[in-house]
């Protein structure tokens, strides 16, 4: 048993010159300021990597302790040793997590698909890592619905991350639905995404619970690329969690949205650092960012920074953020009416989140998404 | 039906109310008027349990209680509605969802079966028809975007639901078209019985000529200086309140 740090990692690796100059991040790296990543990393672990055996065709790409189990029909998939990350991304883990996983799980999607990707971890005091390689090809619409199942991973850290490239006119829809307590592992997911012309990334993100995870994404926009995206945060006892965003205008005509919700209970924070970075390349780019917050108790905590980075004059942008607490004339109106102060309380939060959740058209998801996040109010 | 005795308000720093004494009786209509800043709008919300408000002494008695021992939803529950002057918009909150979870609050307390969904979306359509609303109120957000008027009709529609015993009614007339006035005062009608108690406050004569009030008090610095019947409207009418201070 170790713990992650340069001696574990590859010298000859082409990635190791990045992280030898920005170091592994510790409790001062601006996007882990407010998460625990000094003791995550301090931890010993046993490391784990992914690996094929018997794959099953079946309806979903499921991924037990690292262990490709399933696929989805009509995708192709392999171990792609030589995957080129990403060298501009901003986050040292991106590249430890190449690093470790020597290879990724490629997939290739050539036709219009939906899918589940589960991920299944139950090792104690282990370090899994791996990461996923999704390949769109043009003029196709795939839906992706991530999920987790983390029971029994102690004092375990799993460092993930998607690469996915969605070529020119296709769509994707991913959403992220992670709901677990704090008994479960660290996760630190470190993702690229990558939109060609007029292509369209559609990003939910639904994180529930006391399990401290941080998400971070660099998502790369070309001509007439758009990202739609929408973040819910319920983060209950003392969990850490959020997403830090970086949303790259590189081409004309680029479009952007991020509206993020969340709900702080407990001691909990919650984490919205998220930056549009528009480009002189970029003219005529369309980009906007909001970020609303709730804090239920006196010491919950939500960090937010949205921000704007803007090299050019022909654009609209817009930024914002709130952070506060349940409208009391709003509460003593649902009260005056009978409905008990705990009732009204959780109404409100709902009323707060529901437009996002209902983006989700997708009946079983929405539901299973809308009665996790009621069952945690 | 309910007194109110000795009631000392203040709200933040400032003191509001000082000593109200007021009985309100079964089955009338009491007005309340007064010029503004006089405490007519405290008064209701010391009833109705605002969070603001700050009570220094007095008690208001109902139905064999304290009505100032009771948590604002508690207060629902006895019966006390209030309709407020400006009626709060909640984004997100699904009108006819809010309703009938209060309705069904309200039954659950008194032990009733809670009337499902069906029994109710039929119930309120009915209601939203005799109030001369559109029916699109029932997908709507609970008094979001809605106009001066739709936001009263929508407190006398929740009103005409939760078949409350204590009815206060913060300038329902206010800032109200002819039809609109009509509607609200049909449905004030509709709701009196003989064990009902209303509280209106109103500046204007107009609403009284369609609801015919029992009494109507007089609220001064925070106290209840004259009380009488409609004639003091008249006083009010000609004189203003310079009219009714001579007579105090």
């Amino acid at each position: 048993m170790s713990n992650l740090s340069l001696n574990n990692l590859d010298t000859k690796h082409p990635l190791y010159k990045r992280i030898e100059l920005y170091g592994l991040p510790h409790s001062k790296t601006e996007q882990y300021r407010n998460f625990p990543i000094k003791a995550i990393l301090a931890r010993e672990y046993t490391f784990k990597k992914v690996q094929f055996a018997q794959m099953r065709e079946g309806k979903k790409l499921l991924i037990e302790n690292g262990e490709v189990v399933e696929y989805p029909k009509g995708v192709k998939i392999l171990l792609d040793k030589t995957f080129n990350a990403d060298e501009e991304h901003f986050d040292v883990l991106y590249f430890a997590s190449h690093m470790l996983s020597k290879a990724v799980i490629y997939i290739e999607i050539t036709e219009n698909l939906k899918f589940e990707m589960q991920h299944i971890f139950n090792n104690q005091e282990t370090l899994l890592s791996y990461r996923i390689a999704i390949r769109v090809k043009k003029n196709l619409k795939v839906e992706v619905f991530e999920s987790f199942e983390m029971h029994g991973s102690e004092n375990s850290f799993f460092l993930y991350g998607i690469d996915a490239m969605v070529e020119e006119d296709s769509t994707i829809l991913w959403i992220r639905y992670e709901n677990r307590e704090d008994t479960e592992a660290m996760l630190v997911g470190a993702h690229k995404y990558s939109v060609a012309k007029q292509g369209a990334l559609e990003l939910k993100t639904f994180d529930y619970g006391s399990a401290s995870s941080l998400h971070l994404y660099k998502i790369d926009l070309e001509d007439y690329a758009w990202l739609d995206a929408a973040h819910i945060l319920l983060a209950t006892k003392e969990a850490k969690r959020g997403n830090v965003i970086q949303a790259n205008h590189n081409k004309p005509y680029a479009k952007s949205v991020q509206e993020a919700r969340s709900i702080l209970k407990d001691t909990a924070t919650g984490i919205f650092d998220a930056k549009i970075c528009v480009a002189k390349t970029a003219p005529y780019s369309n980009a906007s960012q909001n970020s609303k917050a709730i804090l239920l108790d006196e010491h919950a905590h939500m960090y937010a920074k949205p921000q704007l980075e803007i090299y050019i004059d022909e654009l609209k942008a817009s930024h914002g953020s709130t952070i506060g607490t349940l409208d009391e004339d709003a509460l003593f109106y649902l009260s005056s009416r009978g409905i008990k102060q705990d009732d009204a309380r959780r109404m409100l939060v709902l009323a707060f989140a529901d437009n996002l959740i209902h983006t989700i058209k997708d009946k079983t998801y929405s539901k299973k998404i809308l009665e996790a996040f009621e069952f945690l109010l | 039906m309910i007194d109110i005795k000795n009631l000392h308000i203040k709200i933040g720093d400032k003191k509001i109310l000082n000593g109200v004494n007021l009985s309100l009786q079964k089955g009338k209509i009491h007005v309340l008027m007064g010029i503004n800043g006089s405490g007519k709008s405290t008064l209701t919300k010391a009833i109705a349990g605002h969070f603001e408000i700050e009570v220094l002494d007095g008690e208001i008695l109902y139905k064999g209680k304290n009505l100032l021992d009771l948590r604002a939803e508690e207060r629902a529950l006895e019966g006390v509605f209030l309709s407020f002057q400006n009626p709060t918009e909640i984004a997100g909150v699904n009108n006819a969802y809010f309703l009938r979870a209060a309705l069904n609050a309200k039954e659950k307390h008194q032990g009733k079966k809670e009337t499902n969904a069906a029994e109710f979306l039929k119930l309120m359509r009915a209601h939203i028809e005799q109030l001369g609303m559109s029916q699109d109120m029932i997908a709507r957000s609970l008094n979001d975007g809605f106009s001066g008027g739709e936001k009263k009709r929508n407190e006398i529609l929740q009103m005409e639901i939760l078949q409350p015993d204590l009815i206060l009614l913060d300038e329902i007339d206010s800032g109200l078209d002819i039809d609109a006035l009509r509607s609200v005062a049909e449905g004030i009608n509709r709701m009196k019985n003989e064990e009902r108690t209303f509280l209106i406050i109103t500046h204007y004569r107009r609403i009284l000529d369609y609801i015919a009030p029992d009494f109507i008090h007089i609220l001064q610095d925070g106290r209840i200086v004259k009380t009488g019947g409609l004639e003091l409207v008249d006083t009010l009418e000609s004189e203003g309140y310079e009219g009714i201070k001579k007579d105090i």
